[in-house]
């Protein structure tokens, strides 16, 4: 039977961090996801915000941790060989109600320690971004904070888990534990596995997760929120986070300039996250919201719209928790329950508490090689064009164009594909390709094509996404 | 230093009519570019008749159309570079190129744009529902079908009736296919009356007007689209497995994004407006080529 000291279970953002904290142990660990690739989940559909810290009330741990989450991860990006732009954030307020909302925010932020926080005057604030609509009374300016692509900063902790030594089991779903001596049997739909420790990161189901030993201490009540995503190089775009808080009870808007250059604009809040899909209400809720906040976005260049579902925690008696679960319901056995923002924040700082508590009980030795650095695929886009002459000329792939939008070289899908993406959209989450205006129009046959011959699968066994997913059926394939 | 008098992005029927237009105006140096392997842009995937009427008096299929332009290329010194995707162009005249193994820098004198059209697509919409896999645009399902013989799907709704929603309509019909319907949200079909009469009435295909799609169902493949009534605000789940997409057309302008006003720089073909008959393409393109053509003879 396999046997590994720790079981990570669930690959998405919190997994992957928690199996590169653990990597730096001796410890020998298995990440284990249900799906055909990591981070498909939560993890590949949030705001991708890293934030400053100073929504959280003073003295909690969330608050703590999102602080010094922040401050480093500058260095945790170049580690990881992610961008990671640090653009600044302008919350916005157009009113009494939402002015008193600043002003507290401001006050929470000095105290927990959020550097640089400024009020503005609205006359500072459009000159920062003038595109914003008349009528503002004041913003909150926070230098600190910033935007990463959430899915390719897990890939690339998973990557480096990797490299350091964990193992990585994909379409393995566990569907029962059992306590054992010295630790816990997993079942899962391929095959059992022995380990010494779990640490739960299973994202929606980590509450079910759980109770598959232990007696429900928290619960997940899924919500969904829309997302629009408009064009690069769209007039309007701003330079800063924007956050609108409107005057009336209702949710705002959240606009971010991302570091792929389009501009990504939501969430609403609404009951019912299923299976991530979109409401027409929501969608038209943040087009309504972004052309009141941004009249001059050019709502024609929308290009994409998705939803998200938020693991929102609650206690037993469906009382709501605002803090982060960490739940240590028996010795060795640590559970991430219902992290929604700033999950994504702080993934490094909750991998860091929970391994640094997992390694006393094990009573495991730090690793004396642990390699903290990993490099991203090598981009041709935005090298000057000698630069791009002289990788295509050490490797002709360079040279070739598959995705036209987001100017993606085949030798960049091969080595998507060679990491490990074995569908249309694990190449996209690893390279970008098909994130443009024409949406894999004109690239997705032509990425199918290579992960059939790279992979010795049949065009029709190709999946865009998940399981059910083929893209073009076996009939008259190649006649 | 690499040099053309006169440089073409695109070798479809407007890239290949313009090149053909200059050489004879007595330009020499003539270099036509395309992404793809093979000339003619989106006629060779376009099988069925009915191209050249005017210009050639005779109904031609897409690929015999770039037969004829080729024959009349092939009597020239005009070289085609396929294979080769413009990656940029700059202000100072010079484009760009990649290809396998090779990226290297152009200076030109004169440029004409002939890079079609890009479709609209499902993502500009708005839809609420799922992303599942199933959902093509009509050019892409065309390509599939008639260029690599794929097989997408057996219950097929096509959302929009132009003339792409209309010919891949009777393509999935002559495929043996079940076309449920093409929705239509105007109150009229929006392709040519030709294409109506061939494509729809011909083969008894219902197309719908006042109806669109508002949702999207399924979970790793489409399994049904919410439509809706326009006028009656009526909805109705409809079983499919597959979504076709035909939501028009967009000039591809991107590669000249803020050199648009250049006097070195000519649009010609799909790029500068979308033309309904490659014949007005060529046209466009011919005068245009004779235009840059002359001024580079002299
Ligand atoms: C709307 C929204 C916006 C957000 N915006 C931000 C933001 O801007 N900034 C920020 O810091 N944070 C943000 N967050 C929070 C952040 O996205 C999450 O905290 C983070 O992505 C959670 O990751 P996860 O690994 O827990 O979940 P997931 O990514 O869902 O990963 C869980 C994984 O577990 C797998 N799994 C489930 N059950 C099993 C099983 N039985 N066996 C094996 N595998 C299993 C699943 O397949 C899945 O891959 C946002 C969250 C939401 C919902
Ligand atoms: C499905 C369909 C059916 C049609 N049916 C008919 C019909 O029945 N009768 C009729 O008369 N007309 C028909 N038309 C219209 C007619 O075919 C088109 O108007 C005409 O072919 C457009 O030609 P074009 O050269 O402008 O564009 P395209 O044919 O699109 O050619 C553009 C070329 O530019 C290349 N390119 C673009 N950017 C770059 C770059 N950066 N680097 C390198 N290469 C690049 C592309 O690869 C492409 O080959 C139809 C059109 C379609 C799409």
């Amino acid at each position: 039977m396999e046997r590994c000291d720790v079981a990570v279970i669930g690959g998405g953002v919190l997994g992957c961090f928690a199996a590169r904290e653990l990597s730096r142990w001796e410890l020998d660990i298995t990440v284990l996801e249900a799906r055909e690739d990591v981070c498909t989940g939560i993890s590949r559909a949030n705001t991708a915000v890293v934030y400053p810290g100073y929504d959280h009330r003073p003295g909690t741990w969330k608050a703590e941790i999102c602080v010094a989450a922040n401050a480093s991860f500058d260095r945790l990006c170049e580690e990881l060989d992610v961008s990671f732009d640090r653009c600044g954030s302008l919350m916005l307020s157009f009113g009494p109600h939402a002015d008193a909302v600043l002003q507290k925010k401001l006050r929470q932020g000095r105290e927990n320690g959020v550097p640089g926080l400024r009020l503005l005057s609205a006359e500072e604030t459009y000159r920062m971004e003038p595109s914003i609509a008349p009528g503002l009374s004041s913003a909150l300016f926070s230098p600190t904070a910033g935007t990463v692509n959430p899915w390719q900063l897990g890939i690339a902790a998973c990557e480096n888990a990797v490299q350091n030594g964990a193992r990585l089991r994909l379409n393995t779903c566990v569907v029962a534990i059992d306590r054992e001596e010295d630790g816990f049997l997993l079942k899962t739909n391929h095959g059992d596995i022995h380990t010494r420790a779990i640490v739960n990161c299973a994202g929606l189901a980590a509450d079910r997760v759980q109770e598959l030993l232990h007696p429900p201490s928290v619960r997940i009540i899924p919500t969904a929120g829309d997302y629009l995503v408009l064009d690069k190089n769209s007039a309007g775009r701003p330079v800063h986070i924007l956050e609108y808080e409107p005057e009336e009870k209702a949710k705002g808007l959240t606009v971010v300039p991302t570091v792929e250059g389009s501009i990504l604009l939501g969430p609403t809040e609404r009951e019912n996250g299923v299976d991530y899909a979109t409401a027409e209400t929501g969608l038209t809720r943040v087009r309504e919201l972004s052309a009141r906040l941004l009249p001059e976005l050019d709502l024609g260049r929308i290009i994409r719209s998705f939803a998200a579902v938020r693991p929102n925690p609650q206690h037993p008696d469906g009382s709501p928790i605002h803090s982060f679960c960490v739940e240590h319901p028996e010795e060795r056995f640590w559970s991430l329950i219902g992290i929604k923002t700033p999950g994504l924040t702080c993934a490094r700082e909750l991998g860091f508490h929970v391994t640094k508590q997992l390694a006393k009980e094990l009573a495991a030795e730090q690793k004396m090689q642990f390699n903290p650095k990993r490099r991203g695929i090598r981009r041709a886009h935005g090298l000057p064009w000698e630069e791009r002459r002289l990788l295509a000329e050490q490797q002709p792939d360079y040279g070739e164009i598959i995705c036209l939008c987001e100017d993606v070289t085949k030798a960049e899908v091969l080595e998507a594909i060679r990491r490990g993406a074995g569908t249309v959209d694990g190449v996209k989450r690893r390279i970008g390709t098909g994130m443009g205006r024409c949406q894999g129009a004109r690239c997705e046959q032509k990425v199918a094509a290579l992960i059939s011959e790279v992979l010795g699968l049949p065009e029709s066994s190709v999946l865009k996404d998940g399981p059910g997913s083929e893209i073009v059926r076996a009939a008259h394939e190649n006649v | 230093m690499k040099t053309c008098k006169l440089l073409i992005v695109g070798a479809g029927a407007a890239g290949i009519s313009a090149a053909l237009a200059a050489w004879d105006a007595g330009c020499r140096d003539i270099l036509l570019v395309d992404r793809a392997s093979q000339p003619g842009g989106i006629l060779p995937q376009c099988l069925h008749d009915g191209f050249g009427l005017a210009k050639y008096g005779k109904e031609l299929t897409g690929p015999e159309y770039v037969m004829r332009l080729m024959e009349k290329l092939n009597r020239t010194d005009i070289v085609f570079l396929p294979k080769t995707e413009v990656l940029s162009v700059s202000g100072d005249q010079s484009a760009v190129l990649s290809r396998r193994g090779v990226v290297e820098r152009l200076y030109f004198g004169q440029m004409i744009l002939a890079s079609g059209c890009r479709e609209k697509n499902i993502g500009a919409l708005c839809i609420g529902g799922t992303r599942p896999a199933g959902i093509f645009t009509a050019g892409q399902a065309q390509e599939r079908i008639n260029l690599r013989h794929q097989d997408l799907g057996d219950e097929i709704v096509i959302l929009g009736s132009g003339d792409l929603g209309m010919i891949m309509a009777r393509r999935f019909t002559q495929e043996g296919r079940h076309v449920i319907a093409v929705l239509e949200q105007e109150a009229h079909y929006g392709g040519m009356a030709r294409n109506y009469h061939r494509c729809i009435e011909k083969y008894s295909i219902p197309l719908h007007c006042r109806r669109t799609v508002r949702e999207i169902h399924g979970k790793g493949r489409v399994c049904g689209v919410t439509v809706e009534a326009l006028d009656s605000g009526e909805r109705e789940y409809v079983t499919c497995d597959t979504l076709i997409t035909a939501l028009g057309l967009i000039p591809e302008r991107e590669l000249v994004r803020g050199l648009e006003d250049r006097e070195w720089l000519f649009l010609a073909g799909n790029c500068s407006r979308v033309h309904d008959l490659v014949d007005s393409a060529v046209a466009e393109a011919e005068r245009i080529g004779r235009m840059a053509g002359r001024r580079l003879s002299v």
